[in-house]
Parts: C-alpha cells; sequence; structure tokens
C-alpha cells in the first residue's frame, strides 16, 4: 500500500484567497509540477488540517473540490490519492496555450542565433523525456 | 441528539440606564461545529452570555440554552455546559488541587484524564494557590477544569486573551482535535480574526445588541468588494453609493469597501463618470473591520 506523502505547503490568514481556496491551489500546484504523482496518498482531512492548525471541514471541502475536479480520487476506506491525468482544458484553450509555448520558444532561439536543425534535435531529445513520463 | 438549537432567544433585550446593552435580538445557533461571534466592544456579546447562563435577567425577550429557560437553568442543565469567562474568575484563595477536588465532586462526568491532558500544556503547579498563577496559567486551567465536566456546549468569552503564543495554540488544538471537544458546540467571542478564520464554521456577527450576520466566514467575506475608480473632479456624495462601508480618497483615486454589491457597482462608477476601474476581494480581517466601522463609535469632531 502507498504511504502517505507529505504536503508540504503553506496557508496565510489575512489573505484574500480563503483557506480552503489556498489548499486547492497548493495541491495543484504540487500535482501540475510532479511533486505530488498519480497514486500518491494525501494526508487524512484531520492531518493536514492539524499540520496547518485549521478546522478539518475546512480541508474536508477543499478535498471534495479537488476530487470533483477530478486531481484527487477516493479509495473506498483507505484514503484520498493523487488521479491518473486526464485532459481537463477544452481542445481551444489546450491549442492556444500550445501556441504560446511555442512562440516563447522560438523567440528565445531567436535570440540564441541556434540553426533551426540543431534546434530540433534538441527539442526532440527534450521531448522524448516526456514521452517516457507519461508511457 | 437532537437537532434543536443550542441557543435561542426571542425578541431578547437588554436595557441599562437608557442603552441598549441587546436589541430585540432573534438568534439561533445549532448544534454541533464551531461558532464565532465577533462585534465592536460594548455590542453586547458579553451580556448576551451573561443572559444565556442565568446570571442575568433580560428586561424583555426569550432566551434558551439547551431548549432549557435561561432564567431557571437546574445544576443538572448547568453541568452540560462549559463556560469560561474573559476573566477567568476562580477563588484566588484555593491551591490549584483544591479548586480542582472541588469542581471533580461537583460534575458527575469528570474525566481526569482530559484534565491532565489539557493542563498539562500550562505550567502549573498543583499547590500553588490560583491568585499567584499568571493570566495565561489560570487560562489554561480554567478551561482544563472546563473540558474535564465534559459538557455538549462550550461558551467561551474570549478565550485567548492574554495567552502566550505556544498556550494559544496549545487552545486551538484543544478546540480542533481533542476528544473531549469532539461532539461538543462551541460558541465563542473574539476579536482575534487569524483565529476566527482558522478555526469558524460559522460567523456571527453582532452590532449594537443586534444580530447582522450568520453565514461561514468564507460566504461573508464574499460580501465584501474593494473598489478603485479614477473618478475625474468629484466622486459621488457618499450618501448615494450603494453598499457603502468606507470610502477612501489615496492619490486622487476613490477606494471604496461595499457590501452585497457585485459586479453591477461597476455601472455605478461609470455612470459617475469613472474611468480605469479595478475591484478586488478583501480578506475576512478586512470584511469584518469595514462592516463594523461603518456604525463604530467616532469622536464629534471627526
Amino acid at each position: 500500500m502507498a504511504r502517505t506523502q507529505a504536503l508540504p505547503i503553506q496557508i496565510t490568514t489575512g489573505d484574500p484567497r480563503p483557506i480552503g481556496r489556498q489548499i486547492i491551489d497548493a495541491v495543484r500546484m504540487r500535482i501540475a509540477t510532479g511533486d505530488l504523482r498519480p497514486g500518491a496518498q494525501l494526508p487524512s482531512v484531520r492531518g493536514l488540517a492539524q499540520q496547518l492548525t485549521i478546522n478539518p471541514n475546512t480541508v474536508a471541502k477543499a478535498y471534495a473540490e479537488l476530487t470533483a475536479e477530478g486531481w484527487l480520487e477516493s479509495r473506498q476506506g483507505l484514503g484520498l490519492y493523487v488521479a491518473e491525468p486526464r485532459q481537463r482544458l477544452s481542445s481551444t484553450e489546450r491549442d492556444r496555450r500550445m501556441d504560446e509555448a511555442i512562440q516563447s520558444f522560438v523567440h528565445e532561439v531567436i535570440a540564441l542565433d541556434y540553426p533551426p536543425e540543431r534546434a530540433m534535435a534538441r527539442l526532440d531529445k527534450a521531448l522524448a523525456i516526456l514521452g517516457r513520463k507519461t508511457a | 441528539m437532537n437537532d434543536d438549537p443550542v441557543i435561542r432567544t426571542i425578541g431578547l433585550c437588554k436595557r441599562y440606564a437608557g442603552k441598549m446593552a441587546i436589541d430585540h435580538l432573534d438568534l439561533e445557533i445549532g448544534r454541533g461545529s464551531i461558532h464565532a461571534i465577533v462585534g465592536a466592544n460594548g455590542a453586547g456579546k458579553s451580556t448576551l452570555f451573561r443572559i444565556l447562563l442565568g446570571f442575568l435577567p433580560a428586561s424583555s425577550g426569550e432566551a434558551f440554552i439547551l431548549g432549557r429557560d435561561c432564567r431557571s437553568l437546574t445544576p443538572h442543565d448547568r453541568e452540560r455546559i462549559g463556560f469560561v469567562n474573559e476573566e477567568h474568575t476562580l477563588p484566588g484563595w484555593m491551591s490549584v488541587d483544591a479548586v480542582t477536588a472541588m469542581q471533580r465532586r461537583q460534575y458527575r462526568h469528570w474525566n481526569q484524564e482530559t484534565f491532565d491532558e489539557t493542563i498539562g500544556h500550562y505550567n502549573v503547579v498543583r499547590t500553588q494557590k490560583v491568585s499567584q498563577l499568571s493570566r495565561g496559567e489560570r487560562a489554561g486551567f480554567n478551561l482544563a477544569l472546563t473540558l474535564a465536566q465534559q459538557p455538549e456546549l462550550l461558551v467561551f468569552d474570549e478565550p485567548t486573551l492574554g495567552l502566550d503564543v505556544v498556550a494559544k495554540r496549545a487552545f486551538l488544538e484543544t478546540l480542533l482535535y481533542s476528544n473531549a471537544t469532539r461532539d461538543c458546540t462551541v460558541v465563542y467571542c473574539s476579536h482575534q480574526m487569524e483565529e476566527i478564520e482558522r478555526v469558524a464554521d460559522n460567523l456571527i456577527i453582532m452590532e449594537r445588541g443586534a444580530l447582522r450576520n450568520m453565514s461561514p466566514p468564507d460566504d461573508f467575506r464574499a460580501r465584501v468588494m474593494h473598489w478603485v475608480a479614477d473618478i475625474p473632479f468629484r466622486g459621488p456624495d457618499a450618501r448615494l453609493v450603494p453598499g457603502l462601508l468606507e470610502v477612501q480618497r489615496i492619490d486622487g483615486l476613490y477606494h471604496y469597501l461595499v457590501l452585497d454589491q457585485g459586479e453591477g457597482f461597476a455601472g455605478f462608477l461609470h455612470a459617475c463618470g469613472a474611468r480605469d476601474i479595478h475591484h478586488l476581494p478583501v480578506s475576512l480581517d478586512r470584511a469584518v473591520n469595514g462592516f463594523l466601522a461603518k456604525h463604530h463609535a467616532v469622536p464629534r469632531a471627526a
């Protein structure tokens, strides 16, 4: 059985973002950056509440929203786990973000004065790692 | 377990020499979870607690606690209610041990384990006289006594006032995670918004003896919005601004804190000739502050 993974996140009181929102943002960020891998177990509601010195109901609501959005999945009687990634963006939004990423890459490469073939080769190599990760 | 409210008042009034401390208050607090009461000084919070606990007669109206009329509480009813007052009033001439023994005899459901666990967070020597304890130590001792009686309802008046940071954290942890408070309804008043944001399920705002808000803290925060607008010449008359809580003019820009206005407020600002309008959410502290500041006493000349 997977062991609970530490969730080193911080919350701030006096912030315009409610504490529950801060938890949601922090968990999403850690999943997006790969700090939390699919299948990793999250701290219990009570555990995270205690870690942050907040009301357990606040954690429960944040977890419920993350589950509803498909970031987490609950396994009966075992707890909450990071869900396998699935496409959360619409295809238009996905295209738009891809264009953005390519644009900024191209601008950087122009500044480096790198021949396109060599840039392509390097890019291929970099993306190969991505291929292994999602395979 | 029933669903009756733990606290209910109907048209409750308390008059002190011409001043209404409680003004036709209709309040209903449900069973379970943690309810925080905030209000400016003199909003009637402590008076309300005194009436609820039967220490003070109301001028008119009715008040019930755990379904019982507050004017005729029996020792059996009182056993079900834990009350920690602001001053932590305990007999100063008695030793800690003597007070503990007295309480243990009085409460049938006394839980020694809870007492020991709670008092363990404070450096209280049991042979010490109560009068020799510091304010924080007295608070910890009082809390331990109250939790050990295993009440259904805990009522705290400014429980963390005067506690050091370690004792305050120990108090919050007891409140949130200890077995002693698991099935308890907690009603407490405080001025510490940071603390309320962490612990409260429900935010009750009182102003001048009346109820002004009853909702989860985040819902209340969402009602208040901060707008910034560049209005050439003069801004609108403050009396005409809908939902206005607070207005400030900083570096020529108008800052409005408004209640219950939604996105529609932009239309109002446009109609006033505003350019460059921004709005931003506010913190809970700011929202409550702005809400209470509207009717807060200010010197006449200001």
